[in-house]
């Protein structure tokens, strides 16, 4: 390194050497190579490169690797290395020092609670439980191995609305009006509605543990997207509907719901996380009991409310959701 | 030195060690370039120093009857016919192939293909494949193909060297056969015919002259000269291109006729062999395209490096063998620079019309550059130093040398008119001259204006003209009696007038002719006006004289003159030009007028502009030595105060041969003496004289001096305007050709024309080339540095599964949108120090993309500039419910389409496409960060070492630049549509400013670093950043 005082930027100063002596700059050359380049070759700085043979290009990579009269490793020797690896150690050590100021400075400013802005996940989406793999929901209702996916899978996701659970921790809200818990300091916990698995019926799996599987007139059960501080339906509740799109649509009938075909005002708004602990979604269950068909169904169902919207091309699953039903016999 | 096989290919036979196995490799390579090695050895020939019988024999033809039909046409289905072959073309469509996959679109074109095999790969595995590979495939293929066609368009006009050639060989000759005179197809003639041509013919066949009335041809294009010489059938010199009894192929018969047998038909003749030899040299790469090859070497050996370090990552983190090899390619692509091609070539293009406003005009778009690289210049002497015009530079009467004006617009050195012997040499320089001017040329100067006449009458009628005013005017008043005019014999010319001037006899003398014969027949010499006797010691001084402008490389003729007496020859005598009634000895010697063509104005100038550019500029000449030297002193070729080994001789008294080569830095070589040379020998007469002039060279000389310098590793330019220059302009790294005086050949050879004909405008090219180079730098550091930011969001998406920071449509928004003009604009960018005072790059260590470079535009400010992006990208994440925390490994589920109840920090549930609609939200904040990044990397560009606070803006395009990517990026992220266009959303006004503290640390870490570079030179910062 340091026999080539010259190496590096100094470009005025091998022009110098340039022209009258080239086989003086072909020495700084050499930390001058990265990685797979190829060397020139010192004894011919004349020389035009020709072709070089593998045999010459292995070697120069070799001397590249390790120059044992140098000691250079890659082209720079032991100093060289040591101090580029500081500079840039120090360099990104800094810069992360600089990233974890601001994102430090970040989440001192943002709110625990709420969200910076919400606009993006209104209006609300909406998911049905069983999703097993997908959204179809096919099964024979003689063969119980067909469906007990569905059933496992809607009793973990019932398991806290159990009565007792529900008691225990939640409180029973005045129906039809909204919730609000505003009045309390932003950090205070809040208190969550009761949503008593009981009150989905035939669809609680309490008296039924198939859930209507077993008979083929399924349930399904169907819950909006939690937003914080969302008042669905501007006051009046936003209520489900269910239609056949694809497939007999004649022999879909007429779904259930239960306990109601719509989400009570008691259970918004939701207060996040942190403070609204306790709190379970609602839920719609929809039974399908009079589905007819062993072809496969194209259903969907809907919420209908004000600022509610259901129709968007691009999401499919805002205020909708479809699924497909195969009910065997 | 860059890889240039091209243009050893041929070279490499010439050297024993290499030959043998390259040519059994390529063997109908190898024919070739035998081929072209026996082109650039002389031209053999012994047929000027055969007799008439000699030749009669060897063609046999009878020298009154030429060939019988018969005959003629025997030979010419043996040697087929006397035309030039075209070497063979490569198709358009091979043309267009090189374009469209030549260095960087190879580069492209694996990306393009990468991308394709990658959406092959998940479209395979995935129902519904993301469509961005399939993207960006068709993208980066379009670019290439958008960019190919243009650089294609750019050189489809180049290179008809042999159309231009094939302009300057005749229709028709005149041929005897069997006793008759035909006039048949110049191609039907063979050799042994023979032919007859007269003034106004061009020559059909290489000719060996028989007999010749006062012909004299043109031979500028094969010599350069373009004063026409005599053809006579006699012998006059070993040189067969400089015997008087040899007239070649396409060179005119200016005047008088002559009679000759065809020694050499088609190919076979000299300029045959020029065009074959300019036609088919292999042109090598330029020293852009090496740069941009090497450039490519490591770009790619980033892009492999992080590509292979990130599969075998993500191997171990557990991904599946086609998802790993999907990243490998996603990497390797991201990292390739969609923009750079386009903005490369846009850079070029910019500078070779601004070159193009200052006179010079580039044929192909590399070149520009290669001026810059240049470090030899091989500069032609007539037409490119010199004006081409005889002109009288010096004269001597009353025992003084008086200096005459030579310059193009009389702004030089005026002499004292005064002396009444000046009057009498105008009067013998105007009478005593067949020269007149062209008609109706009142208008033009009279140093432009046409002459009829030969060089040397025209330089002295433009003399006396300019001195003592209408020549015209003269004649009339003492209208011509008789003359004799000049001849080889008697080297002189004499006319008699009428003597206009009453005090003086009726009837004056005057005689011009060579000096040493002008003095012989004088015995009395005019001196202020007096006629006094011709002693030795005026002799000495005249002898004196005579050397010294001889030494000036000026061609001297001298003047007398005699009124003659009254008494001996009066009224209506009858001169007699044959018997010679009059005496034409013992006359009254008045002066000598030396005469040269001078250089032109600009030239010395440009000459030391050029050295101290650190660039050698080697004059190489068909003219005599003397005269070359002349030059080459007179513009600082050969500057003052350097002496060649002959000077060194002459002042230490001492022979030639004791003078220690290495003493002289300056040397003159003459062709025959080159001739002799092994290139060893070249090769040290190159290394170790600075200045250095090459006489009376031929065409292929010419070829292997430039040969000689690119050995050395030069990078060499010639200037020339000849036929006979154009296999140096061809073989030369960039050929400079003449756009006014310049042959057409010679323009189709060159890469670069000066359209005023002014070596000047080369220093301009050389300053626009380096300025070029220095800004293209600064355009690669701004483009590679948005690289980083670029890639960095694909390796987090791999390695932390976070949700993608930037993707596709964004990355090419920012390489085919926001950067593109900033980083053109960086082509308008002035100079940082005065770039005409340093010397030129070593192409070997000063390479345009260097791994300091990539350092800096990578490691550094690329870094910096990520990581502003990435704060954007989680504020925004942060801001809409997801902090950093809960983003750490979420991707499986953010990109599960059927999970749409995704839950984020606060407890909320997300839709699959509410978070993809925060995802490109991000996306497009961390692209605007970008630009706002790539803000203070364009101003930081600007310079690599001045503060920009010293370089100013005034770069006026850049800042438009500036508005204009911010602008490009508002419009992308707020124009209603882009959402379903681009998939990119409009941004809260904060979230635009996140990235604006790390703009200003990227600008102050500069600031820095560059003020450390400034303060202390040589310093461990600037050989580590100083790109």
């Amino acid at each position: 390194m340091e026999q080539n005082s010259t190496a590096g930027g100094a470009t005025e100063q091998y022009h110098g050497n340039y022209l009258s002596n080239p086989a003086v700059t072909a020495e700084p050359r050499r930390e001058e190579e990265e990685e797979e380049e190829e060397e020139d070759d010192d004894e011919m700085p004349a020389e035009r490169k020709n072709k070089k043979s593998w045999g010459q290009v292995m070697k120069e990579l070799k001397l590249f690797w390790w120059n044992p009269e140098t000691h250079a490793f890659m082209g720079r020797s032991g100093k060289s290395w040591g101090l580029i690896l500081l500079f840039y150690t120090i360099f990104y050590s800094f810069l992360a020092a600089m990233f974890t100021v601001c994102m430090y400075a970040l989440l001192m400013t943002i709110s625990p609670y709420t969200p910076t802005y919400r606009d993006r996940v209104v209006p609300p989406g909406v998911m049905i439980s069983p999703r097993v793999g997908g959204f179809d929901i096919a099964f024979n209702a003689s063969d119980p191995k067909t469906w007990a996916k569905y059933t496992e899978t809607l009793n973990a996701f019932l398991t806290p609305y159990n009565d007792v659970e529900q008691e225990r921790k939640n409180v029973a809200c005045t129906p039809d009006v909204y919730f609000k818990q505003d009045d309390r300091e932003e950090s205070a916990e809040r208190k969550a509605c009761q949503f008593k698995r009981s009150s989905l019926g035939n669809c609680s799996g309490i008296d039924d543990p198939s859930f209507g599987y077993s008979e083929g007139k399924p349930c399904i059960l169907l819950k909006m997207n939690r937003i914080i501080g969302y008042l669905p339906g501007e006051g009046t509740p936003v209520t489900v509907s269910c239609e056949a799109l694809k497939g007999d649509v004649d022999r879909f009938g007429a779904a259930e719901f239960h306990p109601y075909d719509f989400f009570n005002l008691m259970y918004y708004p939701y207060y996040g996380k942190l403070t609204h602990v306790n709190y379970t979604s609602p839920l719609v269950a929809i039974r399908f009991p009079q589905v007819t068909t062993e072809n496969p169904l194209t259903v969907q169902c809907k919420l209908n409310g004000k600022g509610i919207k259901s129709d968007s091309m691009q999401d499919r699953f805002l205020g909708r959701i479809t699924f497909t039903l195969q009910i065997g016999a | 030195m860059g890889n240039r096989e091209g243009r050893d290919q041929y070279e490499l036979d010439a050297t024993s060690e290499h030959g043998g196995k390259k040519n059994d490799k390529k063997g109908k390579k190898g024919k070739k370039d035998r081929n072209l090695d026996e082109l650039k050895k002389e031209v053999d020939l012994d047929d000027h120093k055969l007799t008439l019988d000699e030749l009669h024999q060897k063609y046999g033809t009878d020298l009154s009857r030429g060939l019988t039909v018969a005959r003629a046409a025997e030979i010419l289905l043996c040697d087929g016919p006397n035309c030039l072959t075209p070497p063979p073309t490569t198709p358009e469509w091979v043309k267009f192939c090189k374009q469209m996959f030549g260095g960087f679109c190879m580069l492209l074109w694996i990306g393009s293909i990468l991308c394709f095999f990658a959406y092959g790969i998940q479209a395979a595995v995935d129902d519904e494949p993301v469509a961005d590979n399939l993207y960006l495939g068709i993208v980066l293929a379009a670019v290439v193909i958008i960019t190919g066609c243009f650089s294609y368009y750019q050189e489809a006009k180049s290179s008809k060297i042999m159309e231009s050639f094939k302009n300057m060989v005749p229709q028709q000759a005149l041929v005897i056969r069997d006793g008759e005179k035909n006039s048949i197809n110049a191609e039907e003639v063979v050799v042994g015919d023979l032919v007859e041509v007269k003034g106004g013919d061009r020559i059909p066949a290489d000719l060996r002259i028989i007999s010749s009335n006062g012909c004299k041809v043109d031979n500028s294009s094969l010599t350069g000269e373009s004063e026409p010489q005599t053809r006579t059938p006699e012998f006059s010199n070993e040189n067969p291109l400089e015997t008087r009894n040899i007239a070649f192929y396409s060179t005119s018969c200016v005047e008088g006729t002559a009679c000759g047998i065809v020694i050499k038909t088609g190919d076979h003749t000299v300029m045959g062999r020029i065009a074959t030899l300019a036609s088919g040299l292999e042109v090598g790469q330029t020293p852009l395209s090496i740069e941009i090859e090497h450039f490519i070497h490591i770009i790619t050996g980033v892009a492999v490096f992080l590509g292979v370090s990130f599969f075998i990552l993500s191997l171990i983190l557990g991904y599946s063998w086609l998802e790993a090899i999907v990243f490998l390619i996603g990497i390797i692509v991201a990292n390739v620079p969609e923009g750079l091609l386009a903005t490369v070539t846009v850079c070029l293009t910019l500078t070779a019309k601004r070159m193009a406003h200052k006179n010079c005009l580039v044929k192909n778009l590399e070149a520009v550059e290669t001026l810059g690289s240049t470090s030899t210049i091989c500069s032609d002497k007539t037409g490119t130093l010199t004006q081409n015009r005889m002109t009288v530079a010096h004269m001597w009467f009353d025992n003084q040398i008086h200096e005459a004006d030579t310059t193009e617009n009389q702004s030089g050195a005026t002499f004292d008119k005064s002396s009444s012997t000046w009057a009498a040499l105008a009067r013998v320089a105007g009478l005593c001259n067949r020269a007149v001017f062209q008609a109706a040329q009142e208008s033009v100067p009279i140093l432009k204006r046409g002459v009829a006449g030969d060089a040397s009458e025209s330089a002295l009628l433009k003399c006396i003209e300019l001195c003592c005013g209408s020549v015209t005017a003269m004649r009339d008043k003492n209208p011509k009696i008789e003359e004799i005019p000049f001849n080889s014999t008697n080297k002189y010319q004499l006319s008699i007038h009428r003597n206009a001037n009453p005090s003086e006899s009726r009837y004056l003398l005057v005689m011009k002719g060579a000096p040493e014969r002008i003095l012989d027949r004088c015995n009395t010499i005019l001196i202020q006006g007096k006629e006094q006797p011709l002693d030795d010691e005026m002799k000495d001084a005249f002898q004196n004289a005579y050397l010294e402008l001889g030494g000036l490389g000026e061609r001297v003729l001298g003047f007398c003159h005699m009124p003659l007496p009254d008494d001996q020859f009066p009224e209506g005598f009858k001169f007699d030009v044959d018997d010679l009634n009059f005496p034409t000895e013992k006359l009254c010697f008045v002066g000598l007028m030396a005469m040269i063509d001078p250089p032109r104005a600009a030239v010395p100038d440009a000459v030391s502009k050029c050295r101290s550019a650190g660039i050698k500029v080697i004059m190489v000449t068909g003219d005599h030595p003397i005269t070359a030297k002349a030059i080459a002193k007179g513009v600082g070729i050969i500057s003052e105060g350097n002496e060649t080994v002959e000077d060194i001789a002459a002042r230490l008294n001492i022979p030639v041969g004791e003078v220690n080569p290495r003493d002289a830095k300056a040397c003159v070589i003459h062709g025959g003496k080159l001739k002799d040379m092994t290139s060893d020998q070249l090769d040290d007469l190159l290394k170790h004289h600075t200045e250095i002039v090459f006489a009376r060279t031929s065409p292929q000389q010419k070829l292997i001096i430039v040969e000689g310098f690119q050995r050395q590793g030069a990078i060499v330019a010639v200037t020339g305007d000849g036929v006979n220059d154009s296999p140096a302009l061809k073989k030369a790294d960039i050929g400079v050709a003449m756009g006014i005086s310049g042959s057409d050949v010679s323009k189709q050879a060159a890469d670069m024309i000066l359209l005023d004909d002014n070596f000047a405008s080369i220093v301009t090219g050389v300053e626009e080339g380096r300025l070029i180079f220095d800004n293209l730098k600064k355009s690669i550091a701004y483009t590679l540095t948005s690289n980083i930011p670029e890639i960095t969001p694909f390796l987090f998406f791999i390695i932390a599964s976070i949700p993608l920071a930037l993707g596709t449509v964004t990355i090419l928004c920012i390489d085919l949108g926001t950067d593109m003009l900033p980083a053109i604009s960086l082509a308008y960018e002035g100079p940082e120090s005065d770039i005409m005072k340093r010397q030129p790059r070593n192409p070997k260590i000063d390479k345009l993309v260097n791994e300091r470079l990539i350092s800096m535009a990578y490691g550094q400010f690329g870094m910096i500039s990520a990581v502003g992006a990435f704060f954007t990208y989680f504020v925004i994440l942060a801001d809409n419910g997801f902090l950093p925390m809960r983003l750490l490994g979420i991707r499986i589920e953010w990109e599960d389409k059927s999970l749409n109840d995704l839950e984020d920090s606060y407890g909320q549930q997300w839709t699959y496409e509410q978070r993809k609609v925060i995802e490109f939200t991000c996306q497009t904040a961390f692209f605007i960060s970008v630009v706002i990044v790539q803000w203070a990397i364009l101003i930081i560009c600007k310079t690599r070492k001045n503060s920009v606070f010293q370089q100013g803006m005034k770069n006026n395009v850049l800042t438009l630049g500036l508005f204009e990517e911010t602008a490009l990026a508002a419009f992308l992220s707020y124009c209603p549509g882009m959402d379903v266009a681009l998939r990119m959303y409009p941004l809260k006004p904060t979230w635009w400013v996140c990235a604006l503290p790390f703009a200003v640390i990227v600008f102050i870490y500069d600031e820095i670093r560059k003020v450390i570079i400034r303060r202390s030179p040589g310093c461990w910062v600037e050989k580590e950043t100083y790109y």
